[in-house]
């Protein structure tokens, strides 16, 4: 036979049996021809090229995922942030330009589209400013629009105002999406290092560097490494490590595949794969149980950020191999409110908040979906948030805070986003003020690394 | 000759030597006349891209009558078998087939329609794939 049943068997246990699916297929959409001083003019006009572009999106990645017998969870879109978009640089502008996005999201069936963002890592532009003050009004009222902001850079440091603007408008977020969990703060993340090819939500956007029009892709299947790692057994470092790249390997060819045939259907350039491990609230698809398996009675044990670093590294060697291009965040995410080991282990104590930003020095993201207390201050938020971004500042790496102040709840409590985004613990979280601190405002400069030239 | 021709020239070539009590010798006969045949055919060049092949697995509860319930539907559907192999996984029935789309007289879409179709009536689970995924994860 071309194929041995053994390999034809393991295929279909891989993608029938073990959860691994394309978690999105995700097109970039350049919008800076879109402007107009007008805001009611430069929202028809990015209704009017989303719809051209995007209409035919859905349904080819059901074709192709249906061919291949390949589930693909998601179709999404990333725009231009949104701040480059020209209009009138007031709230309002912005707002207006929001709704005929997700109006033309939800039209086409898009669940998400990345971009309402602003790079902001060595300063403001008024187009900024505007952009990041409306975002309450639109994270409360649209359903389907995913922001962020990048606050910091190996290239340029950490602007600390940024992060303070970003943990007022988090609480204003929270307070205004009160009676849903305060589920605005789950569509917004704040970013040092930022990637301009990420097809994952929420902080997905297109790159002013990149082409008109790009189809990427995300592939996920922790389900997948979970049992390749039980079925290697007690074997030492080094070869479980080999396990995890030839997995990686395997789920990175059929991103690659599948990326390839979309493209080449739309008549569209192919971009990357992005090789992110990222879970979603089922049984069996998730990075928690992934580091379980390799040998951690929970996850937050000591020896957490060990695994980790050898599970990010794998997954990146393997994937690379496999891939015409790699990009993106790739490596593992580890968004508690979406993985069921980060949710068990965090409601028993074993995962804290601070066991967490040690992982993340080590795993492709950051902080993500996860839940304080409602009455965590502004000057904490930004204290919480530096944090995390300094330690992608100085380190060369995307770091990300994904951080929900749900209003009105205390820790121990847990809050319900339903669907992908999963459920919450609301985690303790450090109230010692660090006010003095975060309030003298400013740039933190750029690290001496990053004289590199 | 295209590989279809000479498919039913082997074929016609199998019946004229070989009859149901066939020996070893008539085997090395037939393979003698089957040489100069296979050489002149060449190489599958453009008409190999056009083969589209599709990989169906059936699996479920071993009974009798699963094959002829599936050979039957691509036989309807004039579906070419390239490869078949049919065995027990820990006692269930598994049957790997690969089959050539070029000249059926249906598409993928309609041929994954009537073989689930079928493994509803005969109570087992198919899965249809183009075999470009197996080439992905099995193949560099």
């Amino acid at each position: 036979m071309t194929y041995t049943r053994r390999e034809i068997l393991q295929t279909l246990r891989m993608t029938e049996l073990e959860h691994f699916d394309i978690r999105t297929v995700t097109m970039g959409i350049n919008l800076l021809d879109c402007g107009h001083d007008d805001p009611g003019e430069a929202g028809r006009r990015i209704y009017a090229k989303l719809t051209r572009l995007a209409a035919a999106l859905p349904s080819t990645v059901t074709q192709v995922a249906d061919d291949l017998g390949i589930r693909v969870a998601n179709r999404r879109i990333a725009i231009s942030p949104v701040a480059l978009v020209h209009t009138r640089p007031e709230p309002s502008s912005y707002v207006a330009m929001a709704s005929q996005i997700d109006r033309a999201a939800g039209e086409m069936g898009f669940d998400f589209v990345g971009g309402y963002s602003a790079l902001v890592h060595a300063g403001f532009t008024d187009a900024d400013r505007a952009l990041i003050a409306s975002m309450p009004e639109t994270l409360s009222s649209t359903e389907r629009l995913c922001s962020s902001v990048n606050a910091g850079s190996s290239r340029t440091g950490l602007n600390m105002d940024a992060v303070r603007m970003v943990a007022a408008m988090l609480k204003e977020t929270a307070l205004r999406t009160q009676d849903r969990g305060s589920i605005g703060c789950a569509k917004f993340v704040v970013f040092a290092n930022a990637v301009e090819d990420n097809p994952f939500m929420a902080g997905a956007f297109h790159g002013t560097a990149l082409p008109e029009v790009v189809i990427h892709v995300g592939v996920s299947g922790p389900g997948v490494v979970c049992q390749a790692i039980r079925r290697a057994g007690p074997c030492d470092l080094r070869e479980l490590e080999n396990v995890i790249k030839q997995t990686a390997f395997k789920i990175t060819r059929v991103g690659d595949l599948i990326g390839r045939l979309v493209a080449d259907r739309l008549g569209v350039p192919f971009g990357i794969v992005d090789l992110s491990l990222a879970p979603t609230p089922e049984l069996g698809d998730s990075v928690g149980e992934v580091l379980e398996a390799m040998g951690l009675e929970r996850t937050g044990a000591c020896g957490t950020t060990a695994a980790l670093a050898l599970l990010t590294d794998a997954m990146k060697k393997g994937g690379a191999m496999a891939a015409s291009a790699v990009g993106g965040l790739s490596g593992a995410f580890i968004p508690v409110s979406e993985d069921a080991a980060m949710i068990a282990a965090a409601r028993e104590g074993a995962l804290t908040l601070e066991k967490m930003e040690a992982m993340t020095a080590v795993c492709s993201v950051g902080l993500d979906m996860v839940a304080v207390p409602g009455d965590t201050s502004e000057d904490v938020l930004s204290g919480f948030i530096a944090d995390e971004l300094a330690i992608g500042v100085i380190n060369h790496k995307t770091t990300a805070v994904r951080v929900i102040p749900a209003h009105g709840m205390k820790a121990g409590q847990s809050v319900s986003f339903g669907g992908l985004l999963g459920e919450a613990p609301i985690m303790e979280i450090r109230n010692l003020s660090c006010s003095g601190f975060v309030r003298r405002g400013g740039q933190i400069p750029a690290p001496i690394t990053s004289l590199r030239n | 000759m295209d590989r279809r021709a000479l498919a039913i020239a082997v074929t016609d070539i199998l019946l004229r030597h070989l009859p149901q009590s066939a020996t070893e010798e008539a085997a090395a006969a037939v393979v003698a006349d089957l040489i100069p045949l296979v050489e002149s055919a060449g190489e599958p060049g453009q008409e190999a891209e056009d083969r589209r092949l599709v990989i169906i697995t059936v699996m479920g509860k071993n009974h009798s009558g699963i094959v002829h319930a599936f050979s039957e539907v691509l036989a309807e559907y004039g579906v070419d078998i390239v490869d078949i192999n049919q065995t027990l996984v820990h006692g269930n029935f598994a049957m790997m087939v690969i089959v050539d789309l070029a000249g059926a007289r249906t598409d993928f879409q309609g041929l994954k329609a009537a073989l689930k179709k079928r493994g509803e009536e005969v109570h087992v689970q198919v899965y249809c794939q183009y075999e470009d995924i197996m080439r992905a994860v099995n193949r560099i």
